[in-house]
């Protein structure tokens, strides 16, 4: 069955608890405060597909990336992979078995390789870890066969990570992600440390790489552009939740939501040179306490009663009340 | 022709250390008029923060300005004593950072920084310094400034404390302000607010801006003039149309096509081999012809120099050749 979605994404949701220790508490006699990082999120991802969460800065993109790979456990709703869902501790084997297939590409290359780890250990870690080569000379092999796929050398790998520029090591830690046979990455902000002509080619990589392994990539992103460019279907997030989701080209060319309006109308972008721009309001409430109802309510030119008190449903790609109502006409 | 407020010629930069001499800058010049907002772009180590560090006196040891002058209103201050530097600082040259953060002090209300270098610019009593304060804030954008100015750095927002630091730097009423990447820090629906506002501002007072900034996009849509830097060296220097839509240096052309666009869909980004080269190893010739698609013999012997053509200056011996054919 190829109409079963490789990666499923069920109504996920994050509280992280960010009281004050007990003693503060109890000595200002304050509450317990939670933070809710994702709330409610779902979507699906085909194999072979380039799915993008773009969102500001607390928006819970990179909560979301981290719930898929499973470092962080979610609160509510599930992750579900190739069928099976990895937080089931009754599948404990299975999602074992299904680690090797799923790797992460970090933002930072400089914080995400060890400084005191020859390349060649760094990207042989995934084989050795998951048993994929018998021999140390195999190992050798592959690790040799990786750094010459992500365009570095064979002997690249007796050097220090210190030793090469932020999109050389980008390129390592693309190697390592690909070293047990990923089939799924998630790359959380890979191209944001760097310049843009490195930038272009560590995209047009990941790219080429998608298209010879049948990679299926979730891409996280702050920049639109970038986005854009790389992704098939994009979800644009707000204060934890989705607000519109769909192809890039219709979100692009016709954004629905209110807030998806006023990004791509906000966003600096060189093929725009001298034009007008409509003033922005506002900046992203704090997400302690966000806005009742819809939480985008406060800075939204559409905003009515029905906004501030009822939290809009994702319905046909969009959550808004204004559009479900079709207050807004099309862009 | 009006006089520039802002002139550069031949500024060389170097940084002296245990391997030798690093040129961070080597032969930059342009001007900036009036009310002008001249963009400077660039990848990191391009050399542009360290252009606008040597414009308001901020080079540290170990690095020196080894040539050239920079010139403000006709006046040379690049070899001004320290003291009288300071002063020039501030008042006729107002900067803005990165990180609002670091540029304000936590220790003291917004309003009393503000009060502080307004006072130290101008001669005017406390009162009026706060009414002047309170005036600015409101102008930049700060809700409830008559609250607000007794607030603290950290009880503003990123976007509201860039504001604030925005107020500083026109406080004593500057000619020219040096923005070093703005709006990095910021989200994008907040860094598009605190563009339009620079550009406002510096237009209304004909305050000339040198924005530095890696981001393109920013450039494109707030400079007037571009000057794209490359190892040190000013690569190409244009009118901002012109540049972004149709740029005639190698590196220009590979950076602009580079970038992802939110129009149109290029399958791939175009592509610049290698990466940009270190301080100690800057190739002799034109800084890019080992990355160059059209380099030939020429380029890694004979540095190019500024060539104008089309309104604007390239440094590139492609252009040198086309106009000796065209000449003979």
């Amino acid at each position: 069955m190829s109409e079963l979605p490789f990666v499923e994404v069920r109504r996920l949701r994050r509280v992280f608890d960010v009281s004050k220790p007990w003693l503060n508490r109890m000595l200002e006699r304050e509450q317990k405060q939670y933070l809710t990082a994702v709330d409610d999120v779902s979507f699906t991802i085909r194999r072979g597909e380039t799915f993008a969460l773009v969102g500001e800065s607390g928006s819970g993109k990179s909560t979301v990336a981290r719930m898929v790979v499973g470092l962080l456990p979610p609160s509510a709703g599930e992750v579900v992979i190739d069928g099976v869902p990895i937080n089931d501790p009754a599948r404990a084997a299975e999602v074992r078995a299904l680690r090797r297939r799923i790797q992460m590409i970090f933002q930072d290359p400089y914080a995400s390789l060890n400084p005191r780890w020859r390349v060649e250990r760094i990207i042989a870690e995934p084989i050795r870890a998951f048993h994929l080569s018998a021999s140390a000379r195999e190992v050798r092999e592959r690790v040799g066969e990786l750094l010459t796929l992500v365009g570095l050398h064979p002997a690249d790998g007796a050097k220090f990570p210190h030793e090469f520029s932020g999109g050389q090591r980008q390129r390592i830690a693309i190697a390592r992600a690909l070293a047990s046979q990923a089939e799924f990455i998630v790359c959380d902000e890979p191209t944001s440390a760097l310049d843009v002509s490195v930038q272009a080619q560590i995209l047009n990589l990941m790219r080429d790489l998608q298209d010879r392994f049948g990679l299926t990539y979730l891409f996280i992103s702050h920049n639109l552009a970038v986005v854009r460019h790389m992704a098939s279907r994009i979800g644009v997030m707000y204060l934890g939740r989705i607000v519109e989701i769909g192809g890039g080209r219709e979100l692009f060319v016709k954004p629905q939501h209110p807030y998806t309006r006023m990004l791509l109308n906000a966003v600096p972008d060189i093929a725009m040179t001298g034009r007008l721009r409509e003033a922005v309001q506002g900046e992203i409430p704090n997400p302690i306490n966000p806005p009742s109802g819809c939480t985008f309510h406060p800075r939204c030119p559409f905003v009515f009663d029905r906004c501030r008190r009822e939290v809009p449903p994702l319905e046909a790609g969009v959550a808004c009340h204004a559009v479900a109502e079709g207050r807004i006409a099309a862009a | 022709m009006t006089q520039p407020v802002l002139s550069v010629r031949d500024l060389k930069v170097e940084f002296v250390t245990r391997r030798g001499v690093l040129k961070a800058i080597d032969g930059v010049s342009f001007d900036i008029a009036p009310g002008e907002v001249l963009g400077v772009v660039g990848e990191s180590g391009a050399g542009k923060s360290v252009t606008g560090s040597a414009v308001i006196g901020l080079i540290e040891p170990p690095g020196r300005i080894a040539g050239g002058e920079i010139r403000l209103k006709g006046e040379r201050i690049d070899n001004l004593p320290p003291e009288a530097m300071r002063r020039i600082r501030g008042k006729r040259i107002g900067m803005i950072f990165q990180d609002p953060l670091t540029s304000l002090n936590p220790l003291y209300t917004v309003g009393e920084q503000l009060v502080e270098t307004i006072r130290t610019h101008l001669p005017l009593s406390a009162g009026q310094a706060r009414r002047r304060a309170i005036d600015l804030l409101a102008e930049v954008g700060i809700p409830a400034p008559e609250r607000r100015i007794d607030g603290y750095p950290h009880e503003f927002s990123g976007g509201m404390r860039q504001r604030v630091v925005i107020a500083l730097a026109l406080c004593a009423e500057p000619e020219l302000v040096i923005a070093d990447e703005p709006t990095t820090a910021l989200d994008v629906s907040v860094q598009a607010q605190i563009i339009t506002l620079i550009k406002r501002l510096c237009a209304e007072r004909g305050t000339a801006v040198m924005l530095v900034t890696h981001d393109m996009g920013v450039i494109a849509e707030t400079a007037d003039r571009v000057a794209v830097m490359y190892s040190g060296r000013i690569a190409e220097i244009g009118p901002v149309r012109d540049v972004v839509k149709r740029p005639l240096h190698p590196y220009a052309v590979g950076l602009m096509g580079a970038i992802p666009s939110l129009e149109g869909q290029a399958d791939r980004l175009v592509q610049i081999r290698g990466s940009m080269p270190r301080l100690s190893a800057i190739p002799p010739g034109c800084a890019f012809h080992p990355r160059c698609e059209r380099a030939f013999a020429r380029c890694s012997v004979d540095r190019p120099s500024p060539l104008d053509r089309d309104g604007r200056k390239v440094a590139c011996h492609l252009y040198d050749e086309a106009q000796a054919e065209a000449a003979s």
